[in-house]
């Protein structure tokens, strides 16, 4: 299993104690924040939650949306220093 | 007349609760406690209702309570209070009370040997620990134990709001009433005005404290006396009153906060019902903004997260406690709603006249509550 935290401003045990729906719907049962992802938001956070390092979750996203991988890692990489602003 | 002393087990027990008041913006826990107990499935017993005033909604409330009564205000001290729990006795018998609101604990207390030797249990925390949780012992106390608490300072004249930021009591600040009421001052004449508000309603001094900014928790428990928290519920305020009570919140679980309140309880070694309150920062840093010696007005919350918080306090009077809690179900939200309870004029009338609400025995009877084979 690979490390989420490589450049990740998220740290991986707090994302795994994340409630995540399948409609993008998000828990935090430690802060009590709840929060609405798209689709890229979802899948990117099942793949760092899986312990897909944030590299290859980029490569994922690219594959599935194509687009670059440089356009994939820039947007991954804003989600996740808004995402970690709240956990 | 005789007053027996009964010997009844917890799920046939009747079990008399007080703060059964519902203004919507800041009422009282007894409601909530009695739906707890009523909603518990091994509860065969009846909650009976204590309250102040004839406009407090739980007299009311037939589902919750079998019957209701009046007590007198705690300013009338602890033998009126004795005086009626007597009457209410040699009527009803009870076996537990679970007082719900602050001001009644120091006279609860004073009568709970008399209350003890008439079979009467209570779980409620010693005149010591009572008042080393105060407002005004609370910064001493969370010191002593290593605990972060914002600055305060007990304020009995109101020029200090004149020149307190030229000590270093920058605006905002938040002025407190010695035992309730809170308001957040902007300018010194804010903080007079406020200050005169709180004095003039809960007496002298008043408390002004530095604002700590961040995410409020609560958190609500259950201490056996001997040092242990149990059953900790905590939740997080997700909407306000103005009163800045939670209409809203979702029951979370936050390490740090759960060892704050072991530290208090081990501390105390409270015995009873209480709920922490904490104010988390965005740094992480957690502040204790209150102890209050009671359940909150959000514990029916405890029942929905699988942790009956008021039936733990039966069980533990009967010593029927096991000390396994399943995990608290986080994510569960309550929604505060105001809903009017259509009330009778004979029932008003009864409450008025009588100080009671109370249905006749043999109905209770009928309806196999255990009351007979104890009587």
């Amino acid at each position: 299993m690979e490390d989420a935290t490589v450049s990740s401003p998220c740290r991986p045990e707090r994302l795994q104690k994340l409630a995540v729906s399948d409609t993008g719907f998000v828990f935090d049962p430690q802060t009590g924040q709840s929060f609405t992802l798209n689709s890229t938001g979802l899948m990117s956070l099942n793949l760092l939650k899986k312990g897909t390092t944030v590299e290859n979750t980029a490569a994922c996203l690219a594959r599935e949306y194509g687009v670059s991988v440089e356009v994939a890692s820039s947007s991954l990489e804003a989600f996740l220093v808004q995402f970690g602003r709240y956990l | 007349m005789t007053i027996i002393a009964r010997k009844t087990n917890w799920r046939f027990a009747n079990v008399a609760v007080t703060g059964i008041n519902a203004r919507t913006e800041n009422p009282g826990p007894g409601m909530a406690v009695a739906r707890c107990i009523r909603e518990c499935p091994e509860f065969r017993g009846r909650v009976i209702g204590l309250g102040y005033d004839a406009l407090d909604a739980g007299l009311y409330a037939r589902e919750l309570c079998a019957a209701s009564f009046l007590i007198p205000y705690p300013s009338l001290g602890e033998k009126a209070l004795l005086a009626r729990i007597l009457q209410i006795h040699e009527q009803m018998g009870l076996d537990v009370i679970i007082p719900c609101l602050d001001a009644e604990i120091p006279n609860f207390n004073r009568i709970k040997p008399a209350l003890a030797k008439l079979g009467i249990k209570m779980l409620i925390p010693s005149r010591d620990q009572f008042n080393l949780r105060a407002k005004d012992h609370l910064s001493a106390f969370c010191k002593s134990i290593d605990v972060n608490v914002p600055e305060s300072k007990i304020v009995s004249d109101p020029s200090f709001f004149d020149t307190c930021e030229a000590d270093g009591w920058q605006y905002p600040l938040v002025v407190k009433g010695i035992f309730y009421d809170a308001g957040i001052a902007y300018s010194p004449y804010d903080a007079k005005t406020i200050f005169g508000r709180l004095v003039s309603q809960w007496g002298y001094p008043a408390l002004v404290q530095k604002m700590v900014y961040g995410d409020e928790f609560d958190l609500t428990a259950v201490g056996d006396g001997k040092g242990n928290l149990l059953a900790p519920l905590m939740m997080r305020k997700r909407a306000l009153t103005d009163k800045g009570k939670a209409w809203a919140g979702v029951t979370v679980l936050d390490q740090g906060i759960e060892e704050m309140a072991n530290k208090i309880v081990k501390a105390l070694m409270w015995c009873g019902p209480l709920e922490v309150e904490v104010m988390k920062t965005d740094d992480g840093k957690i502040y204790l903004i209150e102890i209050n010696p009671r359940f909150p007005s959000w514990i029916y919350l405890s029942h929905a997260a699988g942790r009956n918080l008021p039936v733990t306090v039966l069980k533990l009077l009967d010593n029927e406690c096991n000390f396994d809690f399943p995990p608290a179900k986080t994510g569960k939200f309550f929604i505060r709603h105001a809903q009017e309870l259509i009330v009778e004029l004979i029932d008003f009338e009864s409450v008025l006249i009588t100080g009671s609400l109370a249905e006749i025995p043999e109905r209770w009877i009928q309806e196999g509550s255990g009351y007979a084979e104890h009587v």
